[in-house]
């Protein structure tokens, strides 16, 4: 059955200028300038019940505006939208807060919003304070809140919607790690009892890992709808190929050495990343002068946003420099210690704990099954049995 | 190596959240005969209104938690609290029977002017206020319209619901005031209930209105004190109606407002029932508005979230 469907829905944005010259003053307010923009352009999808629709795309690619168009917060230019069942969407958790009210009338006051009935919250009230973790102060005004309360609360409202269909925005990503993984988690708990899902996000290894299918947008339209891998490697491809670009543009003659690439790859290049197995990152450079004792660093992250493990130069024995002009790093791994799945990468370079360059969230790693491996690393080893003559008596 | 440790400790603290969540909170099974919505571009159209009013129903709750929010935000921190309600009507009572009392003298057909005067400020600053508080409400919080969906029109309404029970407090001083006057109470006090009806639907078109308008031009909320001080004095309610020269008594009919604060004063002070007529005309005239002002916010209420 098919929950959300989206037919031909577009989104047009009218961006006023004012007029800079002096004509402003004697013809008012009907003189601006209006730009249009295409938020979403001709935009067609179905996602059936139980489904988990990830979104992705750069900035400004239209992901906030569908997820706004879905919600009904803005009404589509033209086009049909189809929605079976209760939509709740959840785009900021608190934004139905008052700070004059206590935690307990909030929850009241934002339920209502997201169309609670009175009595539905009165009935899920304490599961609600104690999901969030404010007992102690739930009667007290939330100004007087830390900003990790006020968050964990609105969540908490949110997380007992009992909607048909979900929309998630990347901003319930934000908050510290033990909410990010609250939230997961929750979402993991709707996915399983078979909630429609809509994932906007950034973060690619999520949208792996909940996903079944996957969107990318470019500039208002789809330009993949297919299985999350595939549509995560050429969003990457994509995104690989405009950041360098932009990487060489912006660096400027202050900054004394940047990462321009990075890549992750097998001696045989043919190959792909395996655990168990030997794996070569490349970390491309540029740098405007001489520095001694740099410090090359590539960090992998799990899905959570743990930091899961870091390849440093650091650990070489020989003391490095780096020359005017442009050169690879090279990481030679003989055992991939880390499991199968998708890890984000940040990469930075530092010298004598002078940070130069810092790059977050600018690739991600995809490693496939190898060796057999459980937990959370693959240990190397040699395995072998050594009989011993048995002991009789 | 101290690296791949903490980490796998951090992944322990994740699956101690999950179990957590997993007690606190159940998940009910789908619901089977879920409905089926359409979104289509918002047009202005008697379908828009339909499907308005349908959803309304739907966030009624949110309308009552509004509505009760308003009140309590309203006096928190203040020291006089409730007192507020009856202090303004109260303190222009005062400054009007000085000017029109004692400066120059209106007439009011034996009745004492300070009453007088006070009927009718009470259902005039109900329907001013519920006005000027929609058009700063709307705005006030532009994260609620960007960020969240509910039924816009719930702002204005809830102003205007508060907006009752100050009526409500003002009118126990009405009491008192009545009582001190020595003017007797007749059962064509209950027309003020119809009346009364007839400006709050006066009032929600007025607000509605204005406070779509007010998303797109700022210049709503800068006109606002002053178009409502002129609409004030263009309505009776520092003199009576019969005060009014013949040839100008026909666009009074036109302002229902003035028509149902009129005849408000009439059927609790002076205890006769209302001009019917002026009171048909308000009644059409307000019904009439108040859908066209619906039917207007609805179809800017698609654009509002973009603009403001």
């Amino acid at each position: 059955m098919i929950d959300l469907k989206l037919d031909r829905v577009s989104k047009k944005y009218r961006i006023r200028q004012r007029d800079p010259s002096p004509r402003r003053w004697y013809r008012g307010a009907f003189s601006q300038s209006v730009a249009e923009v295409w938020a979403v352009n001709d935009v067609s999808f179905e996602v059936q019940q139980g489904e988990v629709l990830g979104i992705v795309g750069h900035n400004g690619a239209g992901k906030t505006t569908i997820l706004k168009l879905l919600s009904s917060i803005t009404t589509p230019t033209r086009g049909e939208m189809t929605i079976r069942g209760r939509l709740a969407a959840l785009i900021e958790v608190s934004s139905g807060f008052h700070p004059e009210l206590t935690g307990r009338e909030n929850v009241y006051l934002h339920g209502a919003m997201l169309g609670m009935r009175r009595s539905e919250i009165t009935r899920k009230m304490d599961s609600i304070v104690e999901f969030s973790g404010v007992e102690k102060y739930i009667d007290v005004p939330v100004k007087r809140y830390s900003s990790g309360m006020y968050v964990r609360l609105g969540f908490s409202v949110a997380a007992h919607l009992d909607p048909d269909i979900v929309l998630l925005d990347e901003v319930l990503a934000v908050g510290d790690v033990a909410f990010q993984a609250k939230c997961l988690d929750r979402i993991a708990e709707l996915r399983k009892s078979g909630r429609t899902i809509v994932f906007v996000s950034h973060d690619l290894a999520s949208v792996y890992r909940i996903c079944d299918r996957a969107i990318l947008l470019d500039r208002g339209r789809v330009l993949l709808d297919g299985e999350p891998r595939s549509v995560i490697d050429q969003y990457q491809k994509r995104t690989f190929a405009d950041s360098s670009a932009t990487m060489t543009a912006e660096m400027d003659s202050q900054q004394p050495a940047r990462c321009v690439n990075i890549s992750f790859q097998t001696p045989e290049s043919s190959d792909s990343i395996r655990t168990g197995y030997p794996m070569i990152a490349r970390l491309g450079y540029r740098a405007t002068q001489r520095i001694l004792d740099p410090v090359f660093r590539i960090s992998l992250y799990w899905p959570s946003g743990y930091l899961c493990a870091q390849l440093t130069s650091e650990s070489s024995a020989v003391p490095l420099l780096l020359e005017p002009g442009v050169g690879v790093v090279e990481f030679q791994c003989p055992v991939l210690p880390v499991v199968p799945g998708l890890y984000r990468v940040d990469i930075a370079i530092e010298t004598r704990g002078r940070p130069l360059d810092e790059q977050q969230r600018c690739a991600t790693l995809f490693v496939h099954a190898g060796r057999p491996a459980a937990g959370d690393f693959y240990i190397e080893n040699a395995c072998s049995i050594r009989t011993e003559a048995p002991r009789f008596g | 190596m101290q690296d791949s440790s903490s980490a796998s400790m951090m992944t322990g603290v994740h699956s101690d959240l999950s179990t957590e969540s997993a007690t606190a909170l159940a998940v009910r099974p789908r619901s089977v005969d879920a409905s089926v919505r359409v979104i289509r571009p918002a047009t202005f159209s008697l379908s828009t209104v339909v499907l308005g009013l349908r959803t309304l129903l739907h966030y009624s709750d949110l309308l009552y938690t509004l509505s009760m929010f308003r009140l309590n935000v309203r006096y928190k921190q203040s020291a006089l609290g409730w007192a507020w309600a009856a202090l303004q009507p109260l303190a222009l009572m005062g400054i009007y029977t000085f000017i029109f009392a004692h400066v120059t003298t209106v007439k009011t057909g034996g009745i004492p002017y300070p009453i007088f005067v006070f009927s009718a400020l009470l259902p005039w600053i109900f329907f001013a206020s519920a006005i000027t508080n929609s058009v700063q409400g709307l705005i006030a919080y532009p994260n609620l319209l960007t960020k969240m969906y509910f039924p816009r029109e719930i702002i204005p309404f809830s102003y205007l619901a508060a907006g009752v029970i100050d009526f409500l407090i003002a009118s126990v001083i009405l009491a008192f005031l009545m009582v001190h006057y020595r003017i007797s109470l007749t059962w064509n006090v209950l027309y003020g209930i119809p009346i009364l009806m007839i400006l709050a639907a006066f009032a929600a078109a007025m607000a509605l209105l204005f406070s779509a308008v007010h998303v797109r031009f700022r210049d709503v909320g800068l006109a606002m004190p002053f178009v409502l001080q002129v609409w004030m004095f263009a309505t009776p309610v520092v003199y009576s109606l019969e005060a009014v020269p013949q040839r100008f008594r026909f666009f009074y009919l036109l302002d229902p407002a003035a028509g149902a604060i009129d005849n408000f004063r009439r059927a609790v002070i002076y205890g006769k029932p209302p001009n019917i007529t002026e009171m048909a005309w308000a009644a059409a005239i307000a019904t009439v508005s108040l859908a066209a002002a619906y039917a207007y916010f609805k179809s800017s209420e698609a654009i509002m979230a973009d603009i403001i």
